[in-house]
């Protein structure tokens, strides 16, 4: 199969997902010319400056970091269409109308290369329709190409073909999106809204159904239906709010007008208040009001009865609350479906009508069951599909719930479940042989693309009998904090280092397993990768430093300090390489590991940063001293190479304001990993790539680093300068006492200690006067009650 | 009538100044040597018929003197502006007030009949700093040793915010103060106002012309000061966040503006006036500085306008015309009220809050404002006063002649 290859890509139509899709390319290392209208006034690329503009002050960012923003060009279709010769992947992302797409389809066709790939980011319009727009010979390079708000952090993209795909086309680019962009490719059909958005839409759509069934309010829905039942944190009316109440009106109108047949026909309807809040202007998020509002401090939501804003309380009864937390599904279903409390009848009824839906509709718009269950983790971030959830509570039983439901009128819908759903005894849609295909009555096995075997534990729903990291491999050590594993099938020589611990907290157990690992690893094998899933490690066990604290055992942390930093320099001198595979979060101490190792692998989502700060600490695992080391080796370059203050600023920055970096290029940025470490933008991928960089480094002879001596410090003139803008902010204000000592410790820690500036010392110094800070600070009644706080409810104490 | 007659006067005979830019603004790309050097060019050329040579040195103020303005900054700016090599140069610094201590010193050399003719400058490009203490930044750690050294590690905002705490200068007073200093300061260029002082500057640029692979020359006539704003509202300056404290009134709004700017005075004694028949603009009166605490630095002018009174036997209602740098609204303020200055004879033209603050030119720029002003206006006395960084004041007197 030969392979995408996109040297520079255009995206049409500089909106909201358009910029952030130009940006997401720019991430990815491709240039990329971002087009719209021209501007009536002034600079003709003003429609797309102003966008390039709103990229930079988004939140979350969808840029890895700022200066990605340089490589997307602003263009304009009078002027630049010329430029799209150049471009092999073209995304358009104008406006949901068939007209204007037509329109521009008709316009940039006689510019298009005739290798160019062009993909339509439409979430409603047919691509069939779409695709007659475009002249005969470019319809078999036309796709469609769906991605999710926001797309960086969304995993799925939707893949949609016409009739006249090319099909080696579309491998090719499925595999570019899911190794080059990182993204969760789902093929789906050509049916209105696709696969998520059909789903995920019918699903708000009966949870306001219910809501004014039940009589409930939107702040309890919102309670019901977030983390609580797997689903995120805006759960259902805050989503709305956040994705636009008139975006939201415009796709139910489209299901309205494009499902003519669909059994639920009836409920595609914008309810009465969605039209009168859009009336007003309330767009939510994007107005600062819709269905909550934020009044001061306090947020408000919308009650219908009172017509009016009231204060937002979260409240779900105690009852439902412990039927929610039940472990085991069946159980969990069987207590929501015979409560009498309308809060468990409600997520009864809108787990059974999104049930009823798939079934009905699974042949119409999917390949198969797991296509479904994938889309909707990957686009509404569901942590369970719809499917797997319905058999994980027990397939026929909740089967005949449903039917039953059916036939006394309580559902939805009166169309019955498809006779598939109860033929032969089923138990589930997902089985060893794959997951349901009702179109074609069979199981469908999953992708053979050659790109996934990149990934070694790929995503799996519930029924899949894909091995979990945990119960694969052969384990060569293990003791309670650590598991060092090998595959032998893939490389019996490079060892596998995870982590077992919650979280992957490092506490003691951790520490001692990983300088056993790193002993034995040097004596019988080549290599090791650092790798479990995310996140990669939230840091310093504080349960147990809490612990020892409130017990007065100082020595005994005065040697787990001392150990942690062992730890540190185990993987940094290991004469084997040691590979850190990083995802997630990396904090603390989970940073201080990934600085100490030989290299890295780093999902582009990693979250990596020295917070001990929060808790009245400093980085005692080596991380003030590798970063002293750090600013040495880079004044070392400059034209004064004792002069290592200007390194040490940003760094010391960093560390007093516990800044955690976005992405794994700004941990690039901010010194936590470096520029010759490698970034991947799909986390499934970091197992496989990093057991072939730690069998790399091995085969090219991998030598530890020399332990570095003659280090120039910024002393005692360093610290001082660094006081001097704790003083400005302590008088301004800004920062307690205690943070201007936390700070302060820092400083001396990185600075080498009270010396005079320009000294030469060498690691053990460092780590030495590292060591004292911390435990003076460790010491502090402050600092023993912002980690007590932090243990209790898990939010910083500012004291 | 008040005599203040010396043994032997020191008159300037001219003053000129290149208009102030907004830090990494229009000045962007010039240099701090070649402004002096159009500043020393510009008052040469202000006194035909005077040779050169007989000046006997060019002292130069300058708040940073390194890097760009670094190198002796007064030597190699002579030296740029064409002047003889015979002539000396000397950089000196007391920060905000340098550009008006090399114009006592200069005054003061001829005073005691050591030179007839000098020159006194500052120079201070802001936008060639990569922060405001300079290339590298190495405080003592014996600051930190005594409670009552602490101060000089304030940031000068701060010690904006100690002075409007401990003077109960209120955010609004500050937010009008600025807004007046920007709406006089408007009206004023409107007016022409500081046409007789400025001199021109033509900038060249050598940019990058990506396109083309081409070096382009840009060239723009820099004539006016790009630091006031018209749009200046109270609501805008309202709106604007505390810098220095979190519940303070101190805003970028309401502070001075970082600057780059160049001005230079030409003084001459008496018998070179007549020699060569020169019309003074006014006469140097006399000068003092006075330390104050480091930690509210903004009251300097307190200490230093009483002790140059006191020295020259001037009363402060003589004064016509008195250029206070305002560094902060709040510090401004605070001096105004301490020592009752008449508003309306306080910086006619706006201050620095509107028009800028290159450090260590300031002085010497201020000085043509008042010299020229006070011959428009037909005022007698001016002065030039600020506060300076660490705890000082310093306040200068001139009289139109």
């Amino acid at each position: 199969m030969n392979k995408l290859i996109v040297k520079r890509a255009a995206v049409l139509g500089a909106g909201v997902m358009g910029a952030q899709i130009a940006a997401h390319l720019a991430n990815a290392g491709v240039p990329v010319l971002l087009f719209d209208l021209p501007a009536k006034e002034g600079d003709k690329n003003g429609v797309v400056n102003k966008a390039l503009d709103g990229l930079r002050k988004l939140e979350p960012s969808p840029l890895a970091s700022a200066s990605r923003l340089r490589h997307i060009a602003a263009a304009n279709y009078d002027e630049h269409l010329p430029l799209l010769a150049g471009c092999d992947l073209v995304i358009e992302a104008i406006a949901e109308r068939m007209d204007w797409k037509h329109a521009l389809y008709a316009r940039i066709a006689p510019h298009l290369s005739d290798a160019a790939i062009l993909a339509s980011n439409t979430s409603g319009l047919s691509i069939n329709v779409l695709a007659e727009g475009l002249p005969e010979p470019a319809r078999v390079r036309f796709c469609g190409i769906h991605f999710f708000n926001p797309p960086r952090y969304m995993h799925l993209v939707e893949i949609i073909a016409t009739r006249s795909s090319d099909a080696a086309m579309l491998d090719r680019l499925e595999t570019w999106l899911t190794s080059r962009l990182g993204k969760g490719v789902i093929r789906a059909l050509d049916t209105p809204n696709f696969i998520a958005n059909r789903v995920g839409v019918f699903s708000m759509l009966a949870v306001m159904h219910h809501t004014a069934t039940f009589g409930l309010g939107f702040d309890e829905v919102d309670a019901l239906t977030g983390p609580k039942i797997g689903r995120p944190k805006s759960a259902t009316y805050r989503t709305a709010d956040v994705v636009g109440l008139d975006t939201l009106a415009h796709v139910i109108r489209t299901m309205q007008e494009t499902l003519p047949d669909d059994p639920w026909h009836r409920h595609f309807a914008v309810p009465a208040w969605l039209e009168a809040l859009i009336g007003q202007g309330a767009l939510g998020q994007k107005t600062r009001c819709g269905i909550f509002r934020k009044q001061g401090k306090e947020i408000q939501v919308l009650d219908l009865q009172q017509r009016d804003y009231r204060p937002a309380q979260a409240s779900v009864a105690a009852e439902v609350e412990e039927m929610l937390k039940m472990r085991r599904p069946a159980e969990k279903f069987a207590a929501l479906r015979g409560s009498n409390h309308p809060q468990a009848q409600f997520l009864w009824a809108i787990f059974r009508d999104v049930f009823h839906y798939c079934a009905v509709q699974l042949e119409h718009i999917a390949d198969n069951a797991r296509d479904v269950d994938l889309a909707l983790r990957w686009g509404f971030g569901w942590a369970q599909g719809p499917l797997e959830t319905w058999q994980a509570a027990g397939w026929e039983s909740i089967a005949q719930a449903i039917a039953a439901d059916i036939a006394s009128g309580k559902a939805l819908s009166t169309a019955p479940l498809p006779a598939w759903v109860t033929a032969d005894g089923r138990g589930g849609v997902h089985a060893a042989q794959g997951s349901w295909s009702a179109a074609r009555g069979e199981y469908a096995p999953r992708s053979v693309l050659p790109v996934y075997r990149r990934q070694i534990f790929p995503e799996v729903v519930l029924g899949e009998t894909a091995g979990t990291p945990e119960k694969s491999g052969q384990t060569l050590f293990e003791n309670e904090g650590v598991r060092l594993w090998v595959l032998p099938e893939i490389d019996a020589g490079i060892g596998i280092l995870s982590f077992k611990s919650k979280m992957h907290a490092i506490g003691d157990e951790v520490l001692d397993g990983v300088l056993a690992a790193v002993e034995l690893a040097e004596r019988t094998l080549d290599g090791v990768v650092v790798w479990h899933q995310a996140p990669f490690a939230v840091g310093a066990n504080l349960k147990q430093i809490g612990t020892a604290c409130a017990a007065g055992q100082f020595e005994m942390l005065e040697q787990t300090i001392a150990k942690f930093q062992r730890a540190s320099l185990a993987f940094k001198y290991a004469q084997v390489p040691v590979v850190a595979a990083v995802q997630g979060m990396a904090l603390g101490g989970g940073c201080e590991f990934v600085m100490h190792a030989g290299h890295r692998v780093l999902a582009l989502e990693s979250y990596i940063g020295l917070v001990e700060a929060g808790v009245g600490l400093i980085p005692g695992g080596g991380g003030c001293k590798e970063f002293a080391l750090r600013a040495a080796a880079w004044a070392a370059q400059s034209a004064t190479p004792g002069e290592v203050m200007n390194f040490l600023q940003p760094v010391f920055q960093a560390i007093a304001m516990a800044k955690v970096s976005k992405s794994a290029e700004e941990a690039i940025d901010y010194g936590f990993a470096r520029p010759s470490d490698t970034v991947l933008f799909n986390a499934h991928e970091l197992l496989h790539v990093a057991l072939r960089e730690a069998r790399a480094l091995a085969e090219a002879g991998y030598a530890p680093p020399l332990k570095a001596r003659d280090i120039p410090v910024a002393g005692r003139t360093g610290i001082a300068n660094f006081e001097m803008m704790l003083v400005n902010m302590k008088e301004g204000a800004m920062i307690s006492a205690h943070d201007y000592k936390v700070a302060r410790a820092a400083a001396v820690a990185l600075c080498g200690g009270e010396v005079e500036a320009g000294s030469r010392v060498d690691e053990d110094w460092l780590l030495a006067v590292e060591r004292q800070e911390f435990m003076k600070l460790l010491r502090t009644p402050e600092t023993q009650a912002r980690i007590a706080q932090m243990m209790e409810t898990g939010k910083p104490l500012r004291n | 009538m008040t005599n203040t007659r010396q043994i032997r006067d020191a008159y300037i005979v001219a003053a000129s100044r290149l208009p102030v830019a907004r830090r990494n603004g229009m000045f962007r790309n010039v240099r701090p040597d070649d402004m002096l050097a159009h500043a020393i060019r510009a008052v040469m050329d202000q006194a035909p018929g005077l040779d050169p040579a007989r000046i006997g040195d060019v002292i130069v103020g300058c708040a940073m003197p390194e890097a760009e303005q670094g190198m002796n900054v007064a030597r190699i700016g002579l030296l740029l502006a064409g002047l003889p090599n015979t002539v000396p140069g000397i950089t000196i610094n007391r920060f905000c007030s340098s550009g008006l201590q090399a114009v006592a010193n200069a005054a003061d050399q001829i005073r005691l009949g050591l030179a007839d003719v000098m020159i006194a400058a500052g120079a201070e490009s802001m936008s060639a700093m990569p922060q405001i203490m300079g290339n590298k930044v190495a405080l003592n750690p014996a600051v930190f040793a005594q409670p009552e050294n602490i101060g000089i590690a304030y940031g000068m905002g701060l010690t904006a915010e100690k002075v409007a705490s401990q003077w109960k200068i209120s955010r609004e007073d500050q937010d009008a103060f600025a807004l007046a200093s920007h709406q006089k300061a408007c009206a004023a260029i409107a007016a022409g106002h500081f046409r007789a002082e400025t001199t021109p500057y033509p900038i060249r640029e050598h940019l990058p012309d990506l396109a083309s692979g081409t070096v382009k020359i840009r060239q723009r006539m820099a004539d006016t000061d790009e630091g006031p704003r018209a749009d200046s509202a109270p609501d805008k300056l309202a709106k604007l966040k505390p810098v220095f404290h979190a519940r303070g009134s101190v805003t970028a709004g309401n502070s001075s503006q970082m600057s780059d700017g160049a001005a230079a005075v030409l003084l001459v004694s008496e018998p070179v006036l007549k020699e060569l028949g020169l019309a003074p603009l006014a006469r140097f009166v006399g000068f003092a500085v006075a330390g104050v605490p480091p930690e509210i630095m903004g009251i300097g002018p307190i200490a230093a306008i009483p002790k140059v009174l006191q020295q020259t036997g001037i009363r402060q209602d003589e004064l016509d015309w008195i250029e206070l740098n305002e560094a902060f609204a709040a510090q401004s303020l605070a001096v105004m009220r301490e020592l009752g200055l008449n508003p309306e004879k306080v910086n006619p033209l706006g201050g620095a809050i509107a028009l800028g603050h290159p450090l260590g030119a300031t002085g010497a720029i201020r000085t043509a404002t008042v010299t020229h002003g006070l011959r428009r206006t037909s005022g007698r006395y001016g002065m030039v006063t600020m506060c300076i960084g660490t705890g000082m004041g310093a306040a200068g007197i001139f009289e139109r002649l």
